[in-house]
């Protein structure tokens, strides 16, 4: 599903040059699930923007089935990235002034579905998550569990093939986190892809395998 | 989607109250004033005129030698009559104060000699009754036309008006139609009168007037005939005042032209007018300016929330199109106050405007304005909103998803590109409105010449139809003698005209034993009929010679004063005892001190002084020196008056300095406007050094709190944060001189004795600006100085 060859990112301090990443190679088939771990300034969220298409100031080549994103416009990446990729984010990021509905129903109105057809995708995964009734609440007027089972419901709504999860417990106590790792296992189980990036071994486990790095060097992978 | 834009944009305009009503305002007061001015500039100067074809209806002016514009002489009128083929119709007309009798209390009304063919030329359709036309009214008829205004006041819109005989100026005439009130081209009249002749009469007399080439006394109207080019129309009237201009001594020189009515009433007022517009558009672009600064700012603060819409699939284009939304809803919602702002604003300035200020009646808020207002609010929502919205629609998602926006020196750059705009714009218009504030009080300290004070004017107009020269003489003698017995008016004299009124004469300043002059160096002066008394009445000095008397009667030999100025005509010999040609001979007895007439900024012209009881007109007014009020004069006059004629009304009464204030009203309008404008820009600037200078303290906390742990003092920090706001202030200030003296090049023709780089002003305003930035950064500097170092750095 996924080909890294020698991606490489680095910012330039006058005549200085510093590495965030430095050629890394891995693949990531379809229905994995991959822990990618290491120390802070490992460059494990830089990998993981690179992946998610946010980042676009890297050389090497990046394979997404058979496209070459590192030859593809913006254009056509946000394209891409819209088909098949959904991110969860360490602090939820859910947009405060929307409702839960509407934070849901917002990758979809950005892909241009049609309002009868997204009201059905809404209702769908409200009713999967269990959180019909909070449809209508802020974020502020949930538990950071439950903004993050919303943030997990925008991130599956549009039907991603591939999720990126950046440290989706690390803001959560122990059984909240729990929670949400099972419902990565449960949607893996159902065939999505999952990247998470992790600092907890305990959440590692719940993937197949783990990419470590170091310095921007990938220096294990099991 | 536009639809889910517009609510998310209402519901987070309503989540930031006080950001919102702080835009509102701003945006409220610069559509609102915008849409005020407007709609004056819309009424006076854009809107056509009410009629068919209005742009075909020409003001017809004599051109003479000297360039100057002048009326039309009778002789010269029916020239132009016979010889004029381009033109499907051509009227001439003359202003009048009619005196309305015969159906109880007569009334003074404002009134209109007119042709024939006057409504052929303004084709109004009556609302009762018809108007006069040449095919089918000959002069002589006796009929006239009133307005809408005069039938509901003075016969309580009866219907049975027309066909009613009412006596107007003594002349029995019959009402044969009622005109609406949109009438009132190229001056408000409340009646038009068919003229006895084919030329308007004379206050002169009509006999020496009829063949005559010399008295020009009345204005002429036209309307280019369906097809003709108005080019066509203005070769035809050249070419015919060209050749009567060959075909005639006394024309040699002038020619006729025309110019379109509606541009030719506004011609005084159109560069006001549009510095006016230029100026609140000023004010409207500081407000979006402002407002820009506050979605910047704003922007900056919802850098995560347009980082994660950019992560869950919004492209560019769609943030820009949510953020342009939000810009422009907040806009509209803006505009309706707005709206409610320009009504108020309309009122105000209607009521402060002078009254004569040419086609106010016509300003009005219509879909016209409506529409404006609506187009200038969408405008406005995507110039304010379109930098914000380019900037933050490209977010680094990276960095924006970590720090949730913390940081960013671009974005708080641009904003300060936005403060800086405001100030070298608030500038601009302070250095303007500082322009003529000077020059409106260097005129308004201009020594007329006359006194001003303690001096009482009253209008004594008489009926032509009952008085003639002999009867209007002995008139003015009787009221001027029992005015001169009343204590209360004992120092009064008799004038024609009064200062700054309009009305003038003029005459040829022929000294008999010169040689004759060619026609462009001929000099004209003004001409004043006076009775002895005047000069001690009005402050007039006596330089030489000696002032008119109870000797220098209808029989006596023609004496004149002249003055000062008018010395210079006399080829260095002394004038007194010298004669000038008027005809007859008139020699000169004294010279007196220049008085301004015309205007304050205008130079005394050479001036003649005739006794009125050897230049008599039907238009004589009283000047009262006293100090017991106007009311007690206005009472004295009337007694006087009625003693001698029961039925004649006396005219205005105004004192001399409201003589002067109304004349200086168009000066004094335009510069409270554009003071007032400049005062709204100088907050609106204020405003905005203080966002920037607030929000930038709000980002720099941590920092500013690791300065103090290191040991700053807090005047240190103080001093830093108020030198930012004034670097940011100076450079504005620097630019904005820079761009005041180009833009006030455009208003170089406004000022009087003032030069549009005038030093002082530019210096001054510019300190001023800088105070009130300094004054702006002042709060958010005191709150710099109290960051606590602990809390600070705790938060980071």
């Amino acid at each position: 599903m996924i080909r890294l060859q020698n991606i490489e990112k680095s910012y330039r301090h006058g005549l200085s040059q510093t590495f965030v990443l430095r050629r890394v190679n891995a693949e990531i088939k379809q229905g994995d699930f991959v822990s990618i771990m290491g120390p802070s300034g490992a460059g494990k969220s830089t990998l993981l923007h690179i992946l998610g298409m946010h980042d676009s100031a890297w050389t090497g080549e990046y394979w997404l089935h058979d496209d070459p994103i590192h030859q593809l416009s913006a254009k056509d990446r946000m394209r891409l990235q819209k088909q098949h990729i959904g991110f969860v984010f360490q602090s939820y990021h859910l947009l405060d002034n929307l409702t839960v509905y509407e934070n849901i129903d917002l990758p979809l109105s950005y892909r241009d579905v049609k309002k009868a057809e997204r009201e059905g995708m809404v209702a769908d995964i409200l009713d999967r998550f269990n959180i019909v009734g909070k449809k209508d609440l802020f974020p502020n007027q949930l538990s950071g569990g439950q903004q993050q089972l919303v943030a997990i419901a925008r991130a599956v709504v549009a039907k991603p093939s591939l999720i990126l999860a950046d440290e989706p417990t690390g803001n959560l106590h122990s059984d909240q986190g729990k929670e949400i790792m099972e419902l990565f296992r449960r949607l893996n189980d159902a065939g999505t892809t999952i990247v998470q990036v992790t600092h907890s071994k305990e959440n590692a486990s719940y993937g197949k395998r783990v990419i470590n790095l170091k310095d921007g060097w990938i220096v294990d992978e099991n | 989607m536009l639809v889910q834009d517009i609510r998310y944009a209402l519901r987070s305009l309503l989540r930031a109250p006080g950001f919102t009503v702080v835009a509102l305002i701003t945006l409220a007061l610069g559509i609102g004033g915008t849409t005020a001015i407007f709609s004056i500039v819309d009424g006076v100067l854009l809107r056509p005129l009410p009629y068919s074809d209005p742009g075909r209806i020409l003001r017809i002016n004599r051109i003479g030698a000297n360039g100057g514009l002048d009326s039309f002489s009778a002789a010269d009128y029916r020239d132009l009559k016979k010889a004029a083929t381009s033109f499907a119709a051509i009227a001439g007309y003359r202003s009048d104060i009619v005196d309305m009798t015969g159906r109880g209390e007569p009334v003074r009304i404002n009134g209109m000699q007119t042709t024939a063919a006057f409504f052929d030329v303004f084709d109004a359709a009556p609302l009762l009754g018809r108007t006069y036309h040449e095919a089918t009214d000959k002069p002589g008829a006796n009929l006239a036309v009133i307005n809408e205004t005069v039938w509901k006041q003075q016969f309580g819109s009866n219907p049975a008006v027309i066909g009613t005989q009412v006596r107007l100026n003594g002349t029995p005439t019959e009402i044969i139609g009622v005109v609406p009130e949109f009438l009132r081209h190229p001056q408000k009249s409340d009646v038009w009168m068919l003229s006895p002749y084919d030329i308007p009469t004379s206050p002169f007399g009509m006999g020496d007037i009829d063949g005559s080439r010399d008295v020009h006394y009345f204005n002429v109207v036209a309307r280019i005939a369906r097809g003709r080019p108005l080019i066509e129309g203005q070769q035809q009237l050249k070419s015919i005042g060209d050749q009567i201009a060959r075909d005639h001594q006394g024309n040699a020189g002038s020619t006729f032209g025309g110019e379109p009515l509606a541009s030719s009433m506004v011609a005084n007022v159109r560069t006001a007018m549009f510095v006016l517009l230029g100026a609140v558009g000023f004010v409207l672009l500081i407000a979006c300016a402002n407002v820009a600064g506050l979605l910047i700012a704003r922007g900056a603060a919802r850098r995560r929330e347009l980082a994660v819409r950019t992560a869950l699939g919004a492209g560019r284009g769609r943030l820009m199109r949510q953020l342009l939304t939000e810009s422009v809803v907040l806009a509209l919602v803006g505009g309706a106050p707005g709206m409610l702002v320009a009504t108020w604003t309309q009122q105000l300035l209607i009521s402060l405007a002078p009254e004569n200020l040419p086609r106010l009646a016509d300003v009005t808020l219509d879909w016209r304005i409506a529409f404006f207002a609506v187009v200038a609010t969408i405008v406005v929502g995507i110039l304010f909103g379109i930098t914000p919205a380019l900037q933050s629609s490209r977010p680094e998602l990276n960095a924006d998803l970590k720090d949730g926006g913390r940081t960013g020196t671009a974005r708080t750059g641009l904003r300060n590109v936005m403060v800086v705009a405001q100030v070298a714009l608030a500038l601009v218009l302070l250095i303007g409105a500082g322009l003529m504030l000077t020059s409106f009080s260097r005129l308004r300290s201009v020594d007329p010449g006359f006194r001003v004070t303690e001096v009482v004017t009253v209008e004594l107009m008489l009926p032509l139809a009952r008085f003639n020269d002999e009867q209007q003489r002995n008139f003015y003698m009787s009221v001027l003698d029992r005015l001169q017995a009343n204590p209360v008016t004992a120092n009064s004299a008799m004038l024609f005209p009064f200062p700054f009124g309009g009305a003038n004469a003029q005459a040829s300043l022929d000294v008999i034993g010169q040689p004759d002059r060619p026609p462009e160096q001929q000099v004209s002066a003004e001409l004043n009929s006076i009775s002895p008394g005047y000069l001690k009445a009005s402050g007039i000095r006596l330089l030489r010679g000696r002032d008119f008397d109870a000797n220098d009667g209808p029989k006596s030999p023609a004496a004149a004063l002249i003055s000062e100025s008018a010395i210079k005509e006399f080829g260095g010999k002394d004038p007194i005892g010298q004669q000038l040609d008027m005809g007859d001979p008139i020699t000169i007895v004294g010279i007196v001190s220049d008085a301004r007439r015309r205007s304050l900024d205008a130079e005394p012209r050479p001036a003649l002084y005739l006794p009125y009881t050897q230049f008599v007109l039907p238009y004589m007014g009283v000047v009262v020196r006293s100090d017991r009020g106007a009311a007690a004069v206005a009472s004295a006059v009337k007694t006087a008056v009625a003693q001698i004629d029961p039925d004649l009304p006396i005219g205005d009464v105004k004192t001399m300095e409201q003589i002067i204030e109304e004349s200086t009203g168009e000066p004094r309008f335009r510069s409270f406007l554009i003071a007032s404008f400049a005062v709204l820009a100088l907050l609106l600037a204020a405003v905005g050094v203080y966002g920037v200078i607030s929000f930038t303290v709000t980002q720099r906390v941590p920092e500013i709190g690791v300065r103090l742990a290191l040991g700053a003092s807090p005047r240190q920090v103080f001093t830093q944060v108020i030198g930012q706001g004034l670097k940011l202030a100076a450079t504005g200030v620097v630019l904005g001189l820079v761009a005041a003296a180009a833009a006030t090049t455009l208003v170089r023709g406004l000022l009087f004795n003032t030069s549009a780089t005038d030093p002082v002003v530019y210096g001054s305003l510019a300190a001023l600006l800088l105070a009130m930035a300094a004054l702006a950064c002042y709060v958010p500097a005191r709150r710099a100085m109290r960051v606590d170092p602990m809390t600070a750095l705790r938060s980071e």
